[in-house]
């Protein structure tokens, strides 16, 4: 194994809470005496410096896992966030990753999978990671490869502003043929055609990469979803999927049903078909992966856990009758349907209830109003097509574990597409950086249930991969575990913090909530 | 005339009131009643001004768009959303927008959520097969008006037992005849007519489905027809029109 490791801190929790003492000694909390001692594995990194030498928060160069490099990926991985740490595990113990081909680049442009799926932003990308690799190591590092780096290839790739979107808002292109493609890779007839109503990018509009090129696609910019957690991702805790009104849908490869959870807008249903999608067309690899080589992403990615462990105000999140942390949550089993009243989501922490009277209990209490909130506190859900055009009625008095109703993971056991209002006007966060499109229903074709025949949106979501109208805006719900670690958020990072996507709730759905429900359901999912 | 005669009366009265069927297109209220999740009420005004609740439908409606609203006088009272009730009820969204109407509780309870009597359970769990003999058996599923959409906790329980009984009696087909209500309903003066087109497609929903579900696909065999006769099997006969648009599934051995 090459020594040369531009990872040179693996923060173990040891050293976590040693960065964790010094951001809570102003406050006088810390949860990690018990374990100073270090009772985790130890990094078989080669040069993982001791723990007094920790400095507060790591330098890009120390937290940056740069693709091809050989390192050791250890059974546990632990880096701070804002607001705690972040802990990654790999369940089956350290992996040298020489040549694994999730660490190693195998297309043209340098990129790994690890490239964008970094543990220290909980296997996503945050703008920060990005802003921070852009001022060390520059426009050359893969991560800002033209094809999805940059806000359009076309552009100038050494220059900021040609790399705007994924370092303001963590944003990659995802450029989708359109007409779109079946399962088959055969063109579907859209019920709608699209128009530019802006392109600040200049790709949709641009002869070789836009509508119009001769390989039509159509850019959207889009947040990496966590390649972490993914049983809860693939699991199937329903033959049937309410909202497409259909069982769920049979990959043709396996014969196997599957769960629709995966990806922003469904164009892919199976890590297999995952794998090969991001290594087209974020890795630049043209060419067919062996199939045990794409059977070794798959087998190391599916034992990828990743959760918040420690707050800087709660401490360690398995203490105190709580079982938060990514140890639990790999125990944990898939696809089960919460139950408000005998089996809550986030019961996690319903033990700190009764926490003390402390700073450190006040905070933990905080986090379990908010799990009560999460589940009890009832508003009126509206206008979301896949919700509220499915039967339950428009409006629908819920609560937020309607849709985040999975059991440890937060995303929806009954699978399928959702449109909050993220990417479609007129409930879209500002986003004047970004192209907007005016998609129109074409004669015949059901329109949008709450939108009508005519839809403004930054990003057409499901409709990319259906070509319907009823589909449009619609995305994926995902894992909310290690949230914390991964602004800005939404789709389409139009919430810059945990507090902006309470915010954009609050509004959307007229909740109502005071400023202590905010804060506790910010403190609930800082603590995810 | 004796207490006991005016009784019978009384109660024969009563039934007749419950079976009187309205059929009307309305612009639909949503009274915000707050008993838990999934608890608000649904209420549509007839022409004449009268107030249903509509709750009951298995499908409720939308703010903001015209509903075709089909259900019978139950004898229940109006105390739980301030309408009187329908029940059975069907309700189908109309592409026709109207006014967004959303009310105050105004005391009104409403209806605190029940889960239906049967669900489908989860996919880890064991499934029985239904038990000999294997006899030819027919399966009906039903549709809103001009949809093929297949109905949540309601049509996955028809589906999962047909595929049960497919796989217990070893079914060599399947034959699955969708139909359209393709003759003209006229409602106070507004004609509604299911393309034929809509029968097919119902017809394929069902078949995809029951593909997904592992019924082989050489066993299935499609047709569909417009015009379809009137079926007492759908709750009781009481919603003649509504059980014009379904599917029936004929599962042979």
């Amino acid at each position: 194994m090459k020594s040369a490791l531009p990872v040179e801190v693996l923060m173990t929790k040891r050293r976590a809470c040693s960065w964790m003492k010094l951001l809570a000694a102003a406050l006088s909390v810390c949860g990690c005496a018990g374990s100073a001692t270090g009772s985790r594995e130890a990094v078989p990194t080669p040069r993982a410096l001791a723990p007094e030498t920790a400095t507060p928060e790591p330098s890009i160069s120390d937290r940056y896992w740069r693709a091809g490099a050989a390192y050791s990926f250890p059974a546990r991985l632990s880096y701070p966030t804002g607001t705690g740490v972040i802990t990654t595990l790999h369940v089956p113990g350290a992996l040298d990753t020489t040549g694994h081909p999730f660490f190693t680049p195998l297309g043209e442009n340098g990129r790994a999978c690890i490239t964008c799926h970094q543990p220290a932003d909980g296997m996503s990308l945050s703008a920060r990671t990005a802003q921070e690799v852009w001022e060390k190591l520059g426009p050359s590092d893969p991560l800002f490869a033209a094809g999805d780096g940059s806000n359009c290839p076309s552009l100038p790739q050494h220059e900021r502003a040609s790399h705007s979107l994924l370092l303001d808002r963590g944003l990659f292109r995802i450029a989708r043929p359109w007409p779109p493609l079946d399962r088959d890779g055969r063109p579907i007839e859209p019920e709608l055609d699209i128009e530019l109503v802006s392109d600040p990018t200049g790709c949709n509009a641009d002869p070789a990469f836009g509508l119009s090129s001769a390989k039509p696609a159509i850019s959207v910019f889009r947040r990496p979803r966590p390649v972490a957690n993914l049983k809860f991702a693939t699991s199937m805790g329903f033959s049937f999927d309410p909202k497409d009104g259909l069982p769920l849908e049979i990959d043709r490869e396996s014969g196997l049903p599957t769960s629709g959870n995966l990806l922003a807008d469904d164009r892919e249903r199976t890590l297999l078909g995952q794998a090969r999608d991001a290594l087209q067309s974020h890795t630049d690899h043209h060419g067919t992966l062996p199939s045990a080589e794409l059977q070794r992403i798959i087998t190391f990615e599916s034992q990828i856990y990743t959760a918040v462990s420690e707050h800087v105000r709660a401490g360690a999140l398995d203490e105190g009758g709580a079982s938060g942390g990514p140890d639990a949550l790999s125990r944990a089993p898939a696809g089960k349907l919460q139950s408000t009243k005998s089996n809550p989501i986030w019961g996690e922490f319903s033990a700190w209830n009764a926490a003390d009277s402390d700073p450190q209990g006040e905070f933990r209490r905080s986090v379990a109003r908010g799990a009560a909130i999460f589940t009890g506190r009832q508003f009126l859900v509206s206008d979301s097509a896949g919700i509220t055009d499915v039967g339950f009625g428009n409006p629908v008095r819920n609560s937020c574990a309607f849709c985040h109703n999975m059991l440890h993971a937060g995303m929806d056991v009954a699978p399928g597409q959702v449109d909050l209002g993220t990417t479609n006007l007129p409930h879209a966060n500002p986003l004047p950086e970004l192209p907007l499109f005016r998609l129109t229903c074409r004669p015949g074709a059901r329109a949008h249930p709450h939108l009508g025949r005519v839809v403004l949106t930054h990003d057409p979501g499901y409709a990319l991969t259906t070509g319907k109208c009823i589909d449009i805006g619609k995305i994926t719900a995902q894992s909310l575990r290690g949230i914390a670690a991964r602004p800005p958020y939404f789709v389409n990072g139009s919430a810059a913090t945990l507090a902006d996507v309470i915010a954009f709730y609050d509004k959307r759905y007229e909740m109502k909530l005071s400023d202590e429900e905010k804060l506790d359901l910010q403190h609930l999912l800082e603590v995810l | 005339m004796s207490a006991r005669v005016a009784f019978v009366l009384l109660l024969m009265a009563a039934a007749q009131v419950t079976e009187a069927q309205e059929t009307f297109i309305a612009c639909p209220i949503y009274r915000d009643t707050d008993a838990g999740r999934k608890s608000g009420c649904w209420l549509a005004d007839d022409p004449k001004g009268v107030r249903y609740d509509v709750t009951l439908a298995p499908v409720k409606p939308q703010v903001g768009h015209l509903a075709l609203i089909e259900g019978v006088l139950s004898a229940e009272p109006d105390t739980a959303c301030g309408g009187r009730v329908l029940d059975p009820v069907r309700v189908a969204v109309l592409e026709d927008s109207c006014e967004r109407q959303i009310i105050a509780a105004d005391n009104y309870p409403g209806r605190p959520f029940k889960s239906p009597p049967e669900m489908l359970a989860p996919s880890d769990q064991p499934r029985s097969l239904p038990p000999p003999p294997y006899t030819e058996k027919v399966f009906s599923i039903y549709f809103e008006y001009d949809r093929d959409f297949l109905i949540y906790q309601y049509a996955e329980l028809i589906l999962e037992k047909i595929v049960l009984y497919a796989k217990a009696s070893r079914a060599k087909r399947v034959q699955i005849t969708g139909y359209a209500a393709t003759e003209p309903l006229v409602v106070r003066g507004r004609t509604l007519r299911e393309p034929i087109a809509l029968a097919r497609s119902r017809a394929e929903m069902v078949a995809e489905a029951l593909r997904r579900l592992g019924v082989a696909d050489a066993s299935l065999s499609l047709a569909w027809h417009g015009a379809p006769a009137k079926t007492p099997d759908f709750e009781g006969g009481k919603l003649p029109e509504p059980s014009k648009r379904r599917v029936v599934v004929t599962v042979t051995p």
